[in-house]
C-alpha cells in the first residue's frame, strides 16, 4: 500500500535524475584525486580534471536550483532539497581545493596519510553515489549512512594522527603549514560526505 | 676564434700538391695551424712541435715508410697519427693499425673527410686526457661531478635537479651502505622527516627514470623494503636482472 506522501507526491523526478548526476560526479572527482595522491607527483595533471568535475558540480548545483526556483510542488521538501545540493557540492568543492593546493603550494611528493585520506573519501563517495538512487522511493539506505559515518570517523582519526605528525621532532615548517591545510581540506570533504548522508537519512525518514 | 696556446696543430708529410692544397683550405677554415713537408722529421723533432696531429703518406715520400710510422707511434702515443695513401693491402692497413696508427683512409678520398676523422681522433684523445676533476666519482657509466651538482653519461648530463644530485650524491657517499630514508631526508632537506613522507621514494624514482634514461645498462640504486636506498653499479643481464656489482671508482675525492 503506498503512504500518503507517495499518493501526493508531484511526479516532477528531475531532481532525483541531478541528484543522481551529482552522486556520479562526486565519485568521479573522489576518484581522480586517490589516483592523483597515489601517483604523485607523476599524476598532478589529473588536477585539471578534477577542476572540470567541480565544474560540472557548480553546474549541476545550479540546475537544481533553478529548477527549485520554478518548482511550485516538490518531490521533497524545498529546504532538504537545497541543503543536499549545497553538501554535495561541497564535496567537489574540498576535493578540488586539494588538488589545487597540491600545485599551488608546490608540494613535491605525497603523504601516505593524506593518500589513506583520500581513499577514505572515495569509498564514502563511493557510498553516497550508491545510495543517492534509492531516494527515489524514499527505500533503506542506513546502510550507507552507517558505512558512511564508519568512514567519517576513520578519516577523523588519520587526520589527527596525521597531524600529530607533523608536529614531531624538527619538521620544516613550511611542511607543516602546507600539509595541515590540505589535510583540512580533505577532512572536509569527508565531513561533507557525513552532511549529505545525514540529509538523505532525514529525506527518507520523512518521505517513507 | 682559439687562440695560438690552445690552437690545434697538424703536420702533414705528403708530397701530393693538389690534395695538400685542398687540405689546407679546410684546415685554415677550422682554425687549426698546419705545417706541410715534403720529407719525413726526426721523431725528436716531431715531439718538440707539440703535434695533435700526423697526417702522412707512406707510399708518397721515401723514408716515411712502416718503420717510419711504427717509431713515431711508439715515441709519440698522444700524437694522433692518420695514414691517408694510395693502393694498400688490407694485410698492410691491420698491420699498420695494430701497431699505432689512429686511422687509415685510402686515396683517392675527400680533404673535408679526411680532416673530419683528423678532429675525430684529436677530439677523443683530448677528452681521454682531460684533468679528472676533484669530487668526480665513476660508477658504472656515472659520472658524478660535486663541482657542477650533476652526473654525465659519456659526457652527456643526466639533467639532475639539485635536490636530485643531493639524495644520489648522499648515497653514493655511503659507498654501498644502505641509508634508512629518515636519515637520507634529515641530510638533504635539514629537517626531521615527517612521519609518512614520500618526499624521499619520489626523489629516489626520479633519480632512477633520469638515470635510467642515459644508461639503461646498469642499475644504480636499490630498494631495501622498509629500510631505505644503497647505491651499488651493476650491471644488468638481458632479463633486465641486475647481475654481478661492478667496483666502485672514487677517481678522486675529498671525503668519504
Amino acid at each position: 500500500m503506498r503512504s500518503l506522501s507517495g499518493v501526493i507526491a508531484p511526479r516532477d523526478r528531475q531532481f532525483f535524475d541531478l541528484f543522481e548526476e551529482a552522486g556520479r560526479n562526486i565519485l568521479r572527482a573522489s576518484d581522480l584525486l586517490d589516483q592523483m595522491l597515489r601517483g604523485y607527483p607523476d599524476k598532478a595533471n589529473l588536477a585539471r580534471d578534477i577542476l572540470i568535475c567541480e565544474q560540472e558540480g557548480d553546474r549541476i548545483t545550479h540546475d537544481i536550483i533553478e529548477r527549485l526556483n520554478k518548482t511550485f510542488v516538490t518531490p521533497i521538501d524545498r529546504e532538504d532539497i537545497y541543503s543536499l545540493a549545497s553538501a554535495l557540492d561541497d564535496i567537489v568543492d574540498f576535493t578540488e581545493e586539494v588538488a589545487d593546493y597540491l600545485g599551488l603550494y608546490k608540494i613535491e611528493a605525497p603523504m601516505e596519510q593524506a593518500q589513506r585520506l583520500a581513499h577514505i573519501l572515495l569509498e564514502a563517495s563511493r557510498a553516497i553515489a550508491e545510495c543517492l538512487p534509492r531516494l527515489r522511493g524514499f527505500g533503506d539506505i542506513s546502510h550507507y549512512t552507517v558505512e558512511i559515518n564508519r568512514l567519517e570517523n576513520d578519516g577523523d582519526r588519520v587526520t589527527r594522527e596525521a597531524v600529530a605528525a607533523l608536529f614531531e621532532g624538527a619538521t620544516d615548517p613550511m611542511v607543516v603549514i602546507r600539509w595541515k591545510d590540505i589535510y583540512e581540506r580533505l577532512e572536509e570533504a569527508i565531513d561533507s560526505t557525513e552532511r549529505a548522508a545525514n540529509i538523505l537519512e532525514g529525506i527518507v525518514l520523512k518521505n517513507a | 676564434m682559439s687562440s695560438p696556446l690552445d690552437q690545434r696543430r697538424l703536420m702533414v708529410l705528403d708530397a701530393d700538391s693538389g690534395f695538400v692544397r685542398v687540405l689546407a683550405n679546410r684546415v685554415a677554415r677550422v682554425g687549426w695551424h698546419l705545417d706541410v713537408r715534403l720529407a719525413p722529421i726526426a721523431v725528436e723533432t716531431l715531439a718538440a712541435m707539440r703535434l695533435d696531429a700526423l697526417l702522412l703518406d707512406p707510399r708518397a715520400l721515401p723514408g716515411a715508410g712502416e718503420d717510419y710510422v711504427i717509431a713515431v707511434c711508439e715515441a709519440l702515443p698522444a700524437l694522433a697519427v692518420i695514414v691517408c695513401s694510395e693502393r694498400s693491402t688490407t694485410a698492410e692497413r691491420v698491420r699498420a693499425l695494430r701497431l699505432g696508427v689512429d686511422d687509415w683512409v685510402t686515396k683517392p678520398c675527400h680533404p673535408e673527410e679526411v680532416l673530419a676523422r683528423v678532429e675525430a681522433i684529436t677530439r677523443r684523445r683530448l677528452r681521454a686526457q682531460a684533468p679528472v676533476p676533484p669530487d668526480a666519482f665513476v660508477a658504472g657509466d656515472l659520472e658524478i661531478r660535486a663541482d657542477r651538482f650533476q652526473a654525465f653519461v659519456n659526457g652527456r648530463s643526466v639533467e639532475l635537479t639539485r635536490r636530485e644530485f643531493e639524495v644520489l650524491s648522499m648515497l653514493v657517499k655511503a659507498e654501498g651502505r644502505v641509508l634508512e630514508r629518515a636519515d637520507i631526508y634529515e641530510r638533504v632537506w635539514g629537517y626531521t622527516m615527517v612521519r609518512g613522507d614520500r618526499s624521499v621514494d619520489v626523489f629516489v624514482r626520479k633519480l632512477r627514470a633520469k638515470i635510467e634514461r642515459v644508461s639503461p645498462g646498469w642499475c644504480y640504486v636499490h630498494t631495501h623494503f622498509g629500510v631505505g636506498y644503497r647505491f651499488q653499479a651493476e650491471p644488468r643481464d638481458s632479463s633486465d636482472e641486475p647481475r654481478k656489482s661492478a667496483h666502485f671508482t672514487a677517481r678522486s675525492h675529498a671525503g668519504p
